[in-house]
Order: structure tokens, then sequence, then C-alpha cells
């Protein structure tokens, strides 16, 4: 990725990569979903119902087309009566009210034969080379039954009720890339719609919410008859696809430090082109007030129960107003408005209101921020192989520059590494326990870069620094894990995480939601210190209303004049 | 039955890890597994093959050592181990010949050559006892089956690819093998206790409302 220009440094990865910043990254330009609609608009893909098989128990199947310049996609949806006592967002359910998987073109009768005997089992079936994706999703009992209820009655639901949820179902995983039999990455990698990362999973959740909203009304009709009533199509746009998030995202941003590098530096040099921007148009300067004002909304709009993100909201709300303040002073009329804006946020707002700064300032620019999608994929195979010939004081120095902070720690006291990552035996849930309470330290997974990141750096003092390090790695083979790191951090200097991924007070919550803002999640609400629920595709055209006027700004909700 | 890369990939580095490697080497073994069943050799045999030898209870007497401009161990060279010195020592090969005494399971040396010849941007060739196989990297040409053991490998640069394998996009396992590989990857698994089940994931607020 090319520097766009050298009046505004990318912000220091010591700076961005640290897990409370991380904690606070929202949505912007460059999160997938924006990419995925931003791009159907484009390039005019169409989309159609082609079966909608479903009793009036909500059993059935059914199948939506997306029809792209190219090729088509089909998420085909099954529908189940699921006992309410077997509905759980976790990995371990077995049940589900609906399973989804994405199939690489329209499936014939066959096709939906053999998904029907798989798809609903989920891990436990098996998907081919033709699907995507494979996922579920469950109701949500607090708004599931007032919809169908009001709607059978000739009624709309309460939009009180409405926005204390935000969605009728939530997923509660969306697999890709090979798993379960699916198609690996590299099918669909050199595809123009599929080059961005996770294309593929949010389109699966972009149909998938509206067979949900299909859904609803198919029941709603059946059970009122001619009494019932279309849902609002503005309540129907509020309506976001929830999804519940597990440990399962933590491991995957440390195991893919390039992948994850990729996305925090298109969004840093985004923000650095941005601020080097000598002024601001006064159209740039009022999308930026109006999509701000729109922010607003969103924020009042956030609920969660989750002490902590009680507290940033409260902060965030008063760095709104604070904003808005900043705003219509004389600062945005002055030289270098957006560098003078992220300069005063870091002094005056919290890390939420920082890094929604962050995003928003993007918004009128994506001519300069929209070309970036297209490194956001990792396509450096060779990043995995070790180059022997560099030196052990080579590696040392990249160690240092990642790890530097965390080298003089004392790894052995149980307050630096009283946790553990493993996976259990149990569907393979990925879980984090207490090594020195549970026995579990024979099963960690290699998540504490910090941590081998300082025993490799010991181990190598003993080489002389001229040494190669392939022959540190000849006896020292438990070390290569890091010296991979070490030299990826070379083209991934936003790779590692900056803080003690085994600590007793870390928060995967923060791992979580770093990842879910680059899908394009709003809403985060953690529901404990390892998961959490978000809102997926709020406010998003329906397929049969996507245009490019509206591909776009849809995750900023409407101001109500 | 029929497996993506990525679920061979991801097999491949449990069962390695499951058998006693380290993380590092487990990774290795899970990119070579997958670049073999890739090219349409079986991958999954010769990592299952190897794995049940159990070398890495001790590996020090796997892992090469130069003696006289050969690589050869106390006992069978470790193919990850020999593997990953000689993608790591690549820029030796430029122009030279490493030899290989004793090699266990040198179908997986394979994928560590094509590293090296990537990095060299050259074609290397690897003969086993006689068996030449040709590699660019991407590609690979074999002539004959290669055997279970090699007695004496070479690996140099020289060679063209003519006959390269096609490529494949999904894996059929010999299901013995893969079983043992799931084997050894179960060994990564916690087992379910009431405790993790309950904090380990999960536990705060309800997921069903």
């Amino acid at each position: 990725m090319k520097q766009f220009t050298n009046e505004v440094a990318r912000r220091e990865p010591a700076f961005v990569m640290r897990l409370k910043r991380l904690g606070s990254l929202h949505q912007c330009r460059l999160s997938f979903m924006r990419i995925l609609t931003r791009r159907m608009a484009c390039d005019g893909w169409t989309f159609s119902r082609s079966a909608f098989e479903i009793d009036a128990r909500g059993v059935g199947h059914a199948v939506y087309a997306a029809k792209g310049p190219n090729r088509t996609y089909s998420l085909v949806a099954f529908a189940h009566d699921l006992p309410s006592e077997m509905r759980s967002d976790r990995v371990i359910a077995e049940a589900w009210d609906a399973t989804f998987t994405l199939f690489d073109g329209v499936p014939t009768a066959d096709d939906i034969e053999r998904l029907s005997r798989n798809i609903p089992l989920q891990e436990a079936g098996r998907i081919s080379e033709q699907e995507l994706s494979l996922s579920r999703a469950n109701r949500s009992v607090r708004l599931w039954g007032h919809v169908i209820d009001q709607l059978a009655k000739g009624q709309q639901p309460d939009l009180e009720k409405i926005n204390s949820v935000g969605y009728l179902m939530r997923t509660t995983a969306v697999y890709g890339s090979g798993k379960f039999g699916a198609a690996d990455r590299d099918k669909i990698a050199t595809r123009d719609e599929m080059q961005a990362p996770f294309q593929a999973e949010m389109l699966s959740v972009y149909l998938t919410r509206t067979f949900v909203r299909d859904l609803v009304q198919h029941l709603a009709n059946l059970r009122g008859g001619d009494a019932a009533v279309t849902l609002d199509p503005a309540i129907a746009r509020q309506l976001g696809i929830g999804n519940s998030t597990g440990l399962g995202m933590a491991p995957f941003i440390i195991n893919h430090p390039v992948l994850f590098n990729n996305w925090i530096m298109a969004r840093e040099e985004a923000i650095s082109r941005v601020r080097a921007l000598k002024y601001a148009s006064s159209s740039e300067r009022q999308l930026f007030w109006n999509l701000l004002a729109r922010s607003k909304l969103s924020v009042e709009a956030w609920r969660s129960k989750h002490p902590r993100q009680i507290e940033k909201l409260r902060q965030l709300k008063v760095d709104m107003t604070a904003l808005a303040e900043w705003y219509q002073g004389d600062a945005p009329d002055q030289e270098y408005p957006w560098d003078r804006l992220v300069r005063w946020s870091g002094n005056t707002l919290s890390e939420e209101g920082q890094e929604l700064v962050g995003s928003l300032i993007l918004e009128p620019y994506g001519h300069l921020v929209d070309g970036l999608e297209s490194c956001m994929a990792d396509g450096n195979l060779e990043a995995f192989t070790i180059d022997g010939v560099m030196t052990t004081g080579d590696v040392r120095s990249l160690i240092r520059e990642s790890f530097g902070w965390a080298l003089d720690m004392n790894w052995n006291d149980p307050e630096n590494c009283a946790r553990a990552w493993y996976v259990s035996e149990e569907k393979l849930e990925p879980r984090m326990g207490e090594r020195f309470e549970e026995p579990i330290a024979d099963y960690e997974q290699p998540l504490a870069p910090a941590r081998d990141a300082a025993l490799a750096f010991r181990a190598l003092e003993i080489f002389e620094p001229h040494q190669p390090i392939a022959e540190f790695l000849a006896s020292h083979p438990e070390h290569r894990h890091t010296i991979r790191r070490a030299q990826m951090s070379q083209y991934a200097p936003y790779g590692e995480i900056r803080d003690n991924t085994i600590s007793a007070t870390v928060l995967p919550i923060d791992m979580l939601r770093a990842k879910l803002s680059f899908f394009g999640a709003t809403h985060f609400d953690p529901r404990s210190d390892r998961w959490l629920r978000i809102c997926m595709f709020s406010g998003a055209p329906y397929p049969e209303d996507l245009t490019e006027k509206n591909a776009d700004f849809w995750v900023f909700p409407e101001v109500k004049n | 039955m029929n497996f993506s890369l990525n679920e061979v990939e991801a097999t491949a580095k449990r069962a390695a890890r499951g058998a006693g490697y380290s993380w590092g080497i487990a990774e290795e073994a899970a990119k070579a597994t997958r670049w073999l069943c890739h090219l349409g050799l079986d991958g999954s045999q010769a990592l299952a093959k190897l794995l049940t030898r159990d070398f890495a209870s001790n590996l020090k007497i796997h892992a090469p050592l130069a003696v006289g401009g050969k690589w050869c161990a106390e006992h069978d060279l470790c193919p990850l181990l020999t593997g990953a010195h000689l993608s790591d020592f690549a820029s030796k090969l430029s122009g030279n010949t490493v030899e290989l005494q004793n090699v266990a399971c040198p179908t997986l040396l394979l994928p560590f050559a094509a590293s090296a010849a990537r990095t060299l941007n050259l074609c290397l060739t690897i003969e086993c006892d006689g068996i030449e196989t040709v590699t660019n990297g991407a590609d690979v040409q074999v002539s004959r089956d290669i055997p279970a053991r090699a007695t004496k490998m070479l690996v140099y640069e020289v060679g063209r690819l003519t006959l390269p394998r096609a490529r494949h996009s999904r894996f059929f396992p010999n299901l013995e093998d893969w079983e043992i590989l799931n084997q050894f990857a179960h060994r990564t698994f916690a087992p379910a206790t009431d405790e993790s089940r309950l904090l380990g994931a999960g536990s705060g607020l309800s997921d069903n409302d």
C-alpha cells in the first residue's frame, strides 16, 4: 500500500494497536458491508426470490438469487420449528430457528435436496465446493412473536420494542473459507466482487435479512388472513440482522496478522490522506455535518447493559456534543481542518469518540478512500516463508519494534499469564480459561504473541547479531512461529496487538469489536467479557430498493424532519 | 468423502501439534500437507505415517546436522525439521547440491524444496533414491512414486518442468490416514468440563431473549 502523501504520517502502530483503542473502533467507508452494497448498486445487481415454500409452522425452504455482471449467488434458507428450550447462541447449540448457505450459482432441485439434508445440521453436516458459506440464525424472543402478533392483527409493531432490539433474528455463526467442506477462499479470491474480505459472508447476511423480513410477514399473513397488514417499510428498513459473537473471532485476528494489518493499515492510510487535505469544501463540510448529526442518532439508539459499555456510551454522548461545538466554531474553515479535528479529538474526546472521528472524516472522500478496498485482502502468500538469511540482530530489532513493551515484563507473574486460550473438544468451541485454576495449560493455543516474543528475544541473546536466523531456528524450533510473526511485521506493521492477550484483565470483547467494526457492525453490546451482540445492515435498503444513491450512507439513521 | 484444502491445512496443523511438534513446525506441516494435496499428492498419508513414528518425543535425534557436506541425524531425518531447515537455508542451494541421508517420509520434503525454489526463483530437482522430482515452487513433476523412506536424497538447482501435475481444489483422503490425523488432532482439544462450558466461552447475560 503506497503512502499517498507524506504530509501527515499514518498514526503509529504503538498508538493504534492497543486493545482499548481496537475495542473502540467504528465502521467506516471501508467496512465490508458497505463495500458490498456499493458494489452491488454500482454494478446494477438484480435480485429475485425463486422459491419460498414455507408452511404455517414456519417450516420449509426459500431461495434468494443475487445476480451480478458475471455470475449469480443464491442464498438457500431453511426455516425450522425450534422448541424454545433448544435455542442458544453458543457454538455448542445443535439446532436453530433458521439455517443458511450461500450457493455459488443457481441451485438445482438436487442441490436443494442435498442441502436440506446437511445445512440444518450445520457443523454436523457436510457442504461442497459449490457452497461459499454456512450459517444459522435464531429468533429474537423479544421481538419475533410481537411483530407477528401485531401484523396479524392489522397493527404495526411497537417502535420502542423495535428500537430496543433492532433485529428479528440474529446469526450465531457465519462460516466460510472451506469450513465444513465449503469452497476454499482460493476459488473466489480473484473475482472482482469477492476480492475484498468477507464479501460472500456479507452477501449471505444481507440476503438473510431479506428472508427474515419475508418470513415474519408470511407467518403474520397466514395467521391474520385478511386482517394482516404489511410491515411498514420504514420499520423494516430499520431492522438489521443481529449477531452473537463469541471467542472464535479473537483467535482469528491473532492468527491472521497480515490480513488484520491490511484492514487497519487501509483505514489508517485513509485517515492520513484525509488529514493531509489543506481545505474542506463547503459540500464536504456539509456532508460531514450531516453525517455527524445522523451518527448522534445512532449513538442515542445504541443500548447496552454491560457496565463498561454503558460508561463508554456515556462518554461518547458527551463527545458528540463536543464535536458539534467544534464544528460550529471556526476550525473547519481553517487550513487542514481534518488534521486539526483529529488532533483536537486526541486531546478532548474518549477513545470511542476519537475513533468515531477517524471513521467519520473519511465519509466525504470516497475518491480518496474507496480504492483502498483492494488492499484489504491478504494476497501475500510468501509472508509465511521465513527468510533464514536475516540476521538474529535484525530479528531482535523487529521483535523490539512490536513488543518492546513486553520484553521486560515478568511473564511468570500469575497476573501476566493468568489466562490461557484453548479449544474445547465440545464442537471445537474456542474458550479462554484460568491457567492456574483449570487443567488447560497443556492445550494452550499460540495466542500470546507478546509472551512468546519475550521468550524468543531472550533465547536470541546468546547468538551473535550477525548470525543468520536459520541457525537459531535449527536449534530452537520452538520459537519458529514467533520468528515468522516477527518477519511478517516488516510488511504488516499493524499486525500485532500491543497488549497482553493472556493477562488477568484482558477483555476479549475488545478483539471481537475490532474485527466486527471492519465488517461494518454497529451497536456493539457486550454480554460478558467474552461475547457480544451486534447489529448488521440496520438501515440498509432491501435488494429491491438498492440504488447507487442509497448504497453508501444507509448505516447512518435518517434525521426526521 | 472429500475435503477443502483449508480443512486439510487445519487438520494437519492440529495433528502435528497433537503429535508433539512446536506450533511453528506444526504450521509448516500444515502448509506442506496442503501444498501436496493441492498437487494431487497424498499429503495426509505422508503426514500420518510420519506422526505415527513419534519423532517429536525425541526430536534431537531426528534433526539435521551437517556432517562432511551431508545432512544426517543419529536416526532417520524428520522431513519437517529438515524441510524447514532446507527452506530457511534456500540460499545455500543456489549452485550447490545438498545431500540428505536416511529421510523418513520424503514426500513431505517436497513442499519445502518448493518453498526454496520460490525464494530462489528457479527450478529445483529433488532426487529420492534415484527418483526425480522437479518443482518450480508452484508446480511439481514426479517421475515415479516416492518411497516411504529415502536412503539418499539430493536437492539441486537444475531441471525444467515439462509435465506438471494437475492442480486440485479438493482432497480425497484415504480414510484410515485421515482418521490417524484426527486422532492426533484430538489431543489438542481440552476435555469438556462443566466449569469450562459455563465460563470458558460464555456466561454473562442470557443468550435466548
